[in-house]
């Protein structure tokens, strides 16, 4: 175990440890405006994917580039990269009639088990 | 995990209790749990943010829902020592009972 000077506090404190992770190989599946479809997983594990936007239908807001995957981050499973999206999905999508129509929830999500493509889900 | 933690879209919490210029930390301890979350994050194999998220959603439902935001994360970092085998569970106990008996 290495010590971590007392300087170096200040900096990690204010700036934190960013999980952007520059991967050469990583490609965006989508682009922004594509609709998605979030996954209905249940994992025991850990998911940045909240249980009430799982099987919800959404738009890709933005591409934020590649980040970690909390998901096997949290689980001993490696970083493993994954291109990290902005979903947006309308309250009543989330909601149903009990949701507002103009309400936009904005959930970043990753490719690999948080979302596919709309027309995929369309097939099933 | 479809644990206590996942709490968006729940009824029944009532409203958020906004606490007018609330400071960083309410207590010296809460402090030191702040810097101890940053060292083990450093330096403990397996510990990081999402293990250490996952490890708050580990808590038991009923604690979970009535600790404090800081007494998660000194209970957090306790399960991440314990998982990468740096103290064990009974040797917490054990410097519980004798701070107890201490009177400290």
């Amino acid at each position: 175990m290495g010590a971590l000077p007392a300087a170096a506090i200040e900096a990690i404190v204010m700036a934190g440890g960013s999980a952007r992770r520059d991967v050469a190989d990583a490609q965006a599946r989508f682009k922004p405006g594509d609709a998605v479809v979030a996954c209905n997983i249940h994992p025991a594990g850990h998911t940045r994917l909240p249980r009430y936007a799982r099987g919800k239908r959404g738009v890709i807001d933005r591409v934020h580039g590649v980040f970690v995957f909390p998901d096997t981050n949290a689980m001993g499973g490696g970083e493993q990269p994954h291109t990290l999206y902005s979903v947006r999905f309308t309250g009543d999508a989330l909601w149903g009639a009990d949701g507002h129509a103009r309400d936009r929830c904005y959930i970043d999500l990753g490719t690999a088990t948080s979302t596919r493509h709309e027309r995929r889900a369309a097939d099933r | 995990m479809d644990g206590i933690h996942d709490m968006g879209g729940m009824h029944g919490f009532g409203a958020i209790a906004r606490e007018a210029d609330e400071p960083v930390f309410h207590a010296e301890w809460e402090r030191r749990v702040f810097a101890l979350d940053l060292l083990v994050e450093a330096f403990v194999e397996g510990a990081n943010i999402d293990a250490f998220r996952h490890a708050i959603e580990r808590l038991e439902p009923a604690t979970y829902l009535t600790v404090s935001y800081y007494e998660k994360w000194a209970f957090a970092l306790e399960a991440l020592l314990v998982d990468a085998g740096v103290v064990t569970r009974a040797e917490i106990a054990a410097r519980i009972t004798a701070l107890e008996e201490s009177g400290t």
